[in-house]
């Protein structure tokens, strides 16, 4: 390859924090055009460099140089104004806005000698922008009216209108469907080859590899290496980012014949409509659907955060009550959150404290906690389960998502539920975690749980599942077991019929991979 | 994972750990470290500030603020504010004062404006917690309800006749010290235990920090932020009884604007309005921060209008320097 002057070199980068080192000595360098990613396990340093970058965050050593020249930012307007662009994870806009306002935030077009702000001009030019992105979007709708995916291309429209060189993008598609994904890939393509370096965050391997020129690997805030995508395979790239060989995945079945939790005729009158299914003692249930079949809904529902309309559950020949997650817990029924900042955490708290929160009652005797055991307790369940660091006093919201997942998933076992129902388990889980979890649920069924997983992955929902339940716009449309449990089998019941029959060969809105 | 990341992991921990304790602690260390600060500054000025019966007297005239404030600090913690302890007090002390002066037994009396200050707590906490209506307004309609009722029942005049029994405790001591602080120490104390060690304390944290997360692990959402309502409203009657007992009178318009200087207090002391965060040491510091201001300038002849200039100063700058420190750390 002949010599391309890097769009953006960064040399000997180090920031650290009270007590940890974020990033040592960390040096890449992104060619203009170029689709780079930037691989690592959570805590590898990846937010930390994004940070640096967008001068949200200043580095302690290190220079920071775009197209040769070295620049000094000292606040995101700086970044800005120097060509980096940051799309966030969680899209930064006001939802109540309208597409043009919130593309034109901070420094609105004026009229009238600066008084009143050109919101026809604004229209006109955030119409320009968009027309090249996707002309659907209408500059006058306020952005929450826009799906996640047209929200996301409003923030490249920003970037774009900032005449940004340099895109950064962290885990750009972690709520888009396959469709929208591919849309956000032709997207990026056209950007990279207009000249724009794109930096693009992700866990997801299949993405990396589809979208990106070259990838620089972070591990424990140190930089691994720089990859060519085409000369080098996934698990050679895994086995960098983690440190070590991941070990080929094999399903083992525990299933047992005893049904544990039979759910009938469940319906919430809205979405979910005579669901009846059962879950024996140590089988894992898999449920696969497109975004939006109901599957979250199902599972709130068994778990009490939602109010059933009809139908009951039977927890060991025993009816559960379907009033609150409280009712439901009493019953035996855990649920793991997909979201985990707001429905699964309470951050400030310890781990400890957020483990003993469904059991209190064990815990605690004569009004108050007993802190010895619930910390001894707290202590075993976390280094069984090889939590890091080992420390349960430590506040959760300071532990990495996939830690956070091991917290969760031990509240469960210290209240000694009988049926765990995961929704998306690995969501925001980087790769060596995951196969931890994955390992945690057949622990879990091999000693006796019935476990129930919701998940978008069809890889995944394979990996795991003794049973998969498909779902269909609220209704359950089959299930599969055995040699059955395939990509193709989930997808072909997972896509409505009046879509199935039409033109398009291939399914919609579903990652068939081959 | 290879022995040296583990070896360095753990490292980390134990830092961390160190770290942490250091923080829970340096946010009421801060708040001494204010009040110091104010006792330096007023002792320089007055030498009468710093002797023994003028420390107590700032504690007594502190003690209704912070037996109040620490009720509004539960209240904050889960999230809510609880703008009614004013007119909660005094409908308690219309309750208590008229038990009392129609010759009740002065227990059975305390036990009825004790009771009363609770289902005030009752009223607001079910409408935030089942009805589902904001902290904010709830007790805002509070405020005035119970103030309305007061007033109502007592036609505007104040019910005199408090037993000379009971004025005589509540103006006595203990080993010197004057009961009203003692009274609000042994309520520190055991609020100190709920708080720290008990389930009802991390449920509140829980709801605080993270209502639905805290829901959803099964924590009884609605039955603890009632809770919290009961207790700050039977923390008010209690500041009622004391101050009926030092004053010999139930004055219907009692209270007025004591939910500014209790959530002033809870702020100073490190209580976040977003809920989740507070401390009752905090608390107790802020109150004492505030009651010892009043005490200096009264001391130094200054204005009344002055006092409540300082008053504004003292919580902005507190809040002020308590953004800068998190800011930092």
């Amino acid at each position: 390859m002949t010599y391309t002057p890097s769009r953006l070199a960064l040399n000997g980068i180090e920031k650290s924090f009270p007590g940890i080192k974020a990033l040592s000595g960390v040096s890449f360098e992104v060619r203009p055009g170029e689709v780079h990613g930037l691989l690592g396990e959570n805590g590898a340093g990846k937010s930390t460099l994004l940070n640096v970058l967008s001068a949200v965050l200043s580095a302690d050593m290190g220079e920071i140089k775009i197209d040769g020249a070295e620049v000094h930012l000292s606040s995101p307007a700086d970044a800005r104004a120097a060509g980096i662009a940051m799309i966030h994870q969680e899209l930064q806009h006001i939802p109540a806005l309208t597409v043009a306002q919130n593309l034109f935030l901070g420094r609105p077009m004026k009229r009238v000698g600066g008084l009143l702000v050109d919101r026809s001009g604004q229209e006109r030019k955030a119409r320009e922008i968009l027309a090249g992105l996707d002309p659907s979007i209408n500059p006058a709708t306020p952005i929450h009216e826009l799906k996640v995916a047209q929200q996301q291309i409003v923030e490249i429209a920003r970037a774009l209108l900032d005449d940004a060189k340099i895109i950064a993008m962290d885990e750009p598609t972690s709520s888009l469907t396959p469709s929208e994904f591919e849309r956000l890939a032709e997207l990026i393509a056209e950007l990279a080859g207009k000249g724009v370096s794109i930096i693009y965050v992700s866990h997801k391997m299949d993405e990396v590899f589809r979208i990106c020129d070259r990838a620089t690997i972070l591990r424990d805030g140190q930089f691994i290496d720089t990859v060519d995508m085409a000369g080098i395979s996934q698990d050679q790239v895994i086995a960098k980012m983690v440190g070590r060989e991941l070990q080929a995945a094999t399903h083992r079945s525990f299933a047992t014949e005893e049904v544990m939790m039979q759910v009938d005729g469940l319906g919430d009158g809205k979405m979910i409509r005579n669901a009846s299914f059962e879950v024996c003692r140590g089988e894992v249930l898999g449920i696969a659907g497109l975004v939006g079949s109901g599957r979250t809904e199902l599972l709130r529902l068994v778990a009490g955060i939602d109010r059933a309309t009809g139908g009951k559950i039977t927890v060991c020949g025993k009816e559960a009550a379907l009033r609150t997650p409280r009712h439901a817990i009493a019953s035996g029924i855990g649920l793991v959150p997909e979201e985990r900042k707001k429905d699964g955490i309470v951050k400030s708290r310890s781990v400890a404290a957020n483990i003993a929160l469904p059991c209190m009652d064990r815990f605690s005797a004569g009004g108050l906690i007993k802190r010895r055991e619930l910390h001894a307790e707290a202590t075993e369940l976390m280094s069984k389960m090889r939590l890091r660091p080992p420390d349960v006093q430590r506040p959760i919201g300071q532990f990495s998502g996939g830690n956070q997942q091991k917290a969760i998933i031990g509240r469960w076992l210290a209240a000694d539920v009988d049926i765990l129902l995961f929704d998306e388990p690995t969501r925001g889980i980087d790769i060596g975690a995951k196969s931890e979890i994955y390992d945690l649920i057949e622990e879990l069924a091999a000693s006796g749980k019935s476990i129930v997983v919701v998940s978008s992955e069809l890889p995944e929902i394979i990996r795991v599942s003794d049973r998969v339940m498909v779902m269909r716009e609220g209704e359950i449309a089959g299930t599969l077991t055995g040699s059955d449990i395939t990509e193709e089998q989930i997808a072909a019941l997972a896509i409505p019929k009046s879509k199935a029959t039409g033109s398009s060969a291939s399914a919609p809105n579903y990652e068939v991979q081959a | 994972m290879t022995a040296q990341s583990n070896v360095r992991s753990s490292g980390t921990a134990t830092q961390q750990t160190t770290g942490r304790r250091f923080t829970v602690n340096i946010r009421d260390a801060g708040t001494l470290l204010g009040l110091i600060l104010i006792f330096a500054v007023f002792s320089f000025l007055n030498p009468v500030f710093l002797t023994g019966a003028n420390l107590l007297n700032i504690l007594q005239q502190s003690s209704i603020n912070a037996c109040i404030a620490l009720g509004m600090t539960f209240v904050i913690i889960s999230g809510g504010i609880d703008l009614s302890v004013g007119p909660t007090a005094a409908i308690s002390a219309v309750v208590g004062a008229t038990m009392m002066a129609a010759g009740v037994p002065i227990p059975l009396a305390l036990l009825g404006a004790l009771l009363t200050g609770m289902a005030c707590g009752v009223f607001s906490g079910t409408l935030v917690a089942v009805a589902g209506l904001q902290p904010f307004i709830v007790t805002l309609g509070g405020l005035s309800l119970f103030r309305a009722l007061s007033l109502i029942v007592t036609g505007g005049n104040p019910i005199f006749g408090i037993p000379q029994e009971f004025r005589a405790v509540i103006n006595g001591d203990l080993f010197g010290v004057p009961t009203p602080v003692v009274i609000v120490a042994i309520i520190a104390l055991v609020l100190w235990i709920v708080l720290n060690r008990s389930p009802l304390g991390e449920y509140i944290l829980a709801v605080g920090g993270n209502q639905e997360a805290a829901r959803i692990a099964g924590v009884p959402v609605v039955r603890t932020k009632i809770t919290v309502y009961v207790l700050s409203g039977g923390l008010a009657s209690i500041a009622a009884m004391i101050l009926i007992g030092r004053l010999g009178a139930a004055d219907p318009t009692m209270g007025n604007l004591w939910e500014l200087d209790a959530i002033a207090a809870a702020a100073i002391g490190g209580a976040s309005l977003m809920g989740g965060k507070g401390s009752v040491v905090g608390t107790l510091l802020g109150a004492i921060i505030l009651g010892a201001l009043t005490n200096g300038l009264t001391l130094m002849n200054v204005q009344a209008f002055y006092q409540l200039l300082a008053t504004g100063i003292i919580i902005l700058v507190a809040m002020l320097i308590d953004r800068a420190t998190r800011g930092a750390a």
